[in-house]
């Protein structure tokens, strides 16, 4: 049927395809136009369920019907009688051995039908019963494979719809992983910069520790010079001194009052005013 | 050619009707105008063969009449072939 279709559209679309092809034979072989006319549509008329009716096995019952609004039900049969006394009184049938025959053959076959032959109509009933079985069986099993392969040819379609998940995660991965290599190489530069000024930190109190070190040792090797060339309160006191300065130099917070406290005691003549 | 069964239709205005709509005046014309070509001719058997095969053959529940008839034409037939020589078997020779 589809077949059917996709011609009559070309059929329909060929007039104007046959105008451009007049020109080689070859090409117009290609545009013969099959199956013109209107396909039928409709599906095939089913079979009738009974023959036509027929009286004796022989008359057809359209006979009966057409003598009946002349001579009622009897003519036919009165017409049967008269004719066949007719045939056998003017012996148009000859009365022959083979007559004998043939009444003992067709009385016969008379018997078998009226004796079997419903029997013999339900088995081949049967017999086409279990043929359109398995066509239908075929039929059924074609429809269903069909029908299969259109629900997974209309999943898979569907899946192709969501492939932007997948899409979106891997492009929430990529960013994800941009987003650490930049935080990791940020820690870096900070942990390199701040290794330098650490760097940097440390030499500066190193530097303060060796000047401190460096005066106290020069300071006490003069405060012991002075010490030794003086003795008693006044070292004392010159020692004080020496600490106090020692404090300041060292530490600028606390030596103010400590400064203050000793001068509260004494009065030391070279004091270095802050 | 000839259809034996009655088929009611309306009056067409051409010269095909069927044999039944044809008026006794008209049958020379209506004869004489068939198609008597072999074609036709094979044509008409064909029709008439169908005909025959579709009533009463070609359905679900077939009986022994549709094999019977055409058994009962084919004695009667060969009978009439037969008359000939059966002649010279009556009984009686006056009747």
């Amino acid at each position: 049927m589809l077949s059917r279709a996709v011609l009559s559209t070309v059929a329909t679309a060929a007039p104007c395809v046959k105008n451009a092809a007049l020109l080689g034979p070859g090409v117009l072989q290609a545009t013969r136009i099959f199956h013109t006319g209107q396909p039928s549509q409709a599906p095939v008329p089913p079979l009738p369920e009974y023959g036509g009716k027929v009286r004796h096995g022989l008359i057809p019952e359209e006979f009966f019907q057409f003598l009946y609004p002349k001579t009622g039900v009897t003519g036919p049969y009165v017409l049967g009688t008269g004719l066949i006394l007719y045939f056998l009184s003017k012996e148009i049938y000859v009365v022959t051995p083979e007559t004998i025959s043939a009444v003992s053959t067709i009385g016969l076959l008379v018997y078998v039908v009226k004796k079997y032959g419903a029997s013999i109509g339900e088995f081949a009933d049967k017999l086409n019963e279990q043929k359109i079985a398995q066509l239908e069986e075929a039929k059924q099993a074609s429809m269903k494979y069909i029908q299969d392969a259109i629900n997974l040819e209309k999943s898979q379609q569907a899946l192709v719809q969501k492939r932007h998940y997948l899409f979106d995660v891997q492009r929430n991965n990529i960013a994800m992983a941009l987003e650490v290599t930049y935080r990791d190489r940020l820690h870096r530069v900070y942990r390199e910069v701040k290794n330098r000024l650490d760097y940097q930190i440390a030499v500066q109190n190193m530097m303060r520790r060796k000047e401190q070190e460096h005066m106290i040792n020069w300071v006490e090797k003069h405060v012991v010079q002075s010490i030794s060339a003086q003795q008693g309160g006044v070292a004392q006191r010159s020692f004080e001194v020496a600490v106090v300065t020692f404090l300041w130099h060292g530490c600028k917070f606390r030596a103010a009052d400590v400064k203050v406290k000793i001068l509260q005691k004494s009065s030391p003549p070279s004091l270095p005013q802050g | 050619m000839a259809s034996v069964v009655c088929v009611f239709c309306f009056s067409v205005p051409m010269k095909e009707k069927k044999l039944m709509d044809v008026k006794i005046g008209e049958l020379p014309k209506w004869i004489l105008m068939r198609d008597f070509t072999p074609k036709g001719i094979a044509g008409a058997f064909q029709r008439g063969y169908y005909r025959y095969y579709n009533k009463y053959v070609n359905v679900k529940k077939g009986s022994v009449a549709g094999v019977s008839m055409v058994l009962a034409a084919y004695v009667l037939f060969n009978y009439c072939r037969s008359y000939k020589e059966l002649k010279h078997e009556r009984r009686r020779k006056y009747h």
